[in-house]
């Protein structure tokens, strides 16, 4: 009975180690690509520019952010929310918003065309209409200026727009997903020693009834 | 495990590493400077001519910070305070060891398959 809880939790284990490799390997891939881009753009840049710390901006903020939340077991899972507007100095957030896409602007006309497209009825008065168009030209606005790639000028080169698409890729599906499955290998871990022990207490129980049984035995004799 | 309020406040990502590993990861979006007079970052890049005590110092840093999910560490530069990194066993923030440009990623140096190693007792 024990031997069995023990073999599925070695299965389930097995299973995380290999999301774990496969994760690994395509943080690997993604990050070599960003190298080779950033290289890529180093060699191409005028003037002997390099993308590097110099042009960092001093007042960035941050665009994408952790959500932890608990799952199974109290086992954190880890995501990355994409925000809209970045993280203000006391730490709060505002228009908050998880994107899939790794292009901000993208993924914000395919929602707003998805909300009218489950909304059909809702109708606006052509002043809200207005009102939502400017409230999203500000977003946009916001977004760009906020681009890490203006650090570097208005017009970066295509390799640093595709190393951010890769880095993007990377922080926001693998990053968390790597650390997720740690969090859930320790817990495993945890439960293997604990049934392991409880399998070595038995068996020690049943050797030391045994040998109970068989002195009986041999006074009884 | 850990309770919820361990990780409701965490929600920066922290790295050090070499010049392109930061580039890369700041273009993602997670670089965060607070303002104000004692204006705190959220990463380190480490080059040939920093102090192995720079490293040692912001790790402690990011590592005792409320606001830090995640520090993730160029795994060459984690062998610089390899004990460091090797004796860091809080649940959070998590710290993860990525490759870097001149080095590859290395499964033996990993602490997470060390720990698999342990388990199958190797």
């Amino acid at each position: 009975m024990e031997q069995q809880h023990i073999d599925s939790l070695l299965e389930r284990y097995l299973n995380l180690i290999d999301e774990y490799s496969r994760l690994r390997e395509e943080l690997s891939k993604l990050q070599a690509g960003v190298f080779q881009n950033i290289a890529r753009a180093n060699f191409t840049g005028e003037r002997g520019m390099r993308y590097g710390q110099n042009h960092y901006d001093e007042r960035m903020r941050a665009l994408r952010v952790l959500d932890i939340t608990p799952g199974e077991d109290d086992v954190p899972i880890f995501n990355i929310k994409s925000l809209n507007s970045p993280v203000d100095d006391e730490g709060r957030k505002e228009d908050e918003k998880r994107e899939d896409s790794s292009d901000g602007d993208k993924a914000d006309t395919t929602a707003t065309q998805e909300n009218s497209e489950v909304n059909p009825e809702d109708e606006q008065s052509p002043e809200d209409q207005g009102e939502d168009k400017e409230k999203e030209e500000k977003i946009k606005t916001k977004k760009a200026t906020n681009n890490p790639l203006r650090w570097f000028g208005i017009l970066a080169p295509a390799p640093l727009r595709t190393a951010q698409t890769l880095s993007i890729q990377a922080v926001e599906q693998v990053i968390p997903r790597l650390i997720s499955v740690n969090a859930e290998m320790e817990h495993v871990e945890i439960e293997i020693r604990r049934a392991r022990k409880k399998r070595a207490k038995a068996a020690a129980a049943a050797v030391a009834e045994k040998e109970a049984a068989g002195m009986e035995a041999v006074e009884a004799r | 495990m850990a309770s919820n309020a361990d990780f409701k406040d965490r929600q920066f990502l922290a790295v050090i590493g070499d010049e392109d590993s930061v580039t890369g990861l700041l273009l993602a979006g997670i670089g965060h400077i607070t303002a104000g007079a004692d204006a705190q970052k959220n990463f380190l890049v480490v080059d040939n001519k920093t102090e192995t005590a720079a490293i040692e110092s912001a790790f402690e840093s990011f590592t005792e910070r409320k606001d830090i999910g995640i520090v993730l560490i160029n795994q060459h530069v984690a062998d610089r305070i390899r004990h460091r990194v090797d004796t860091y066993t809080a649940a959070f923030p998590t710290v993860l060891e990525i490759p870097s440009k001149d080095h590859p990623y290395d499964p033996e140096k990993d602490s997470v398959l060390r720990r698999v190693r342990r388990l199958f007792g190797e």
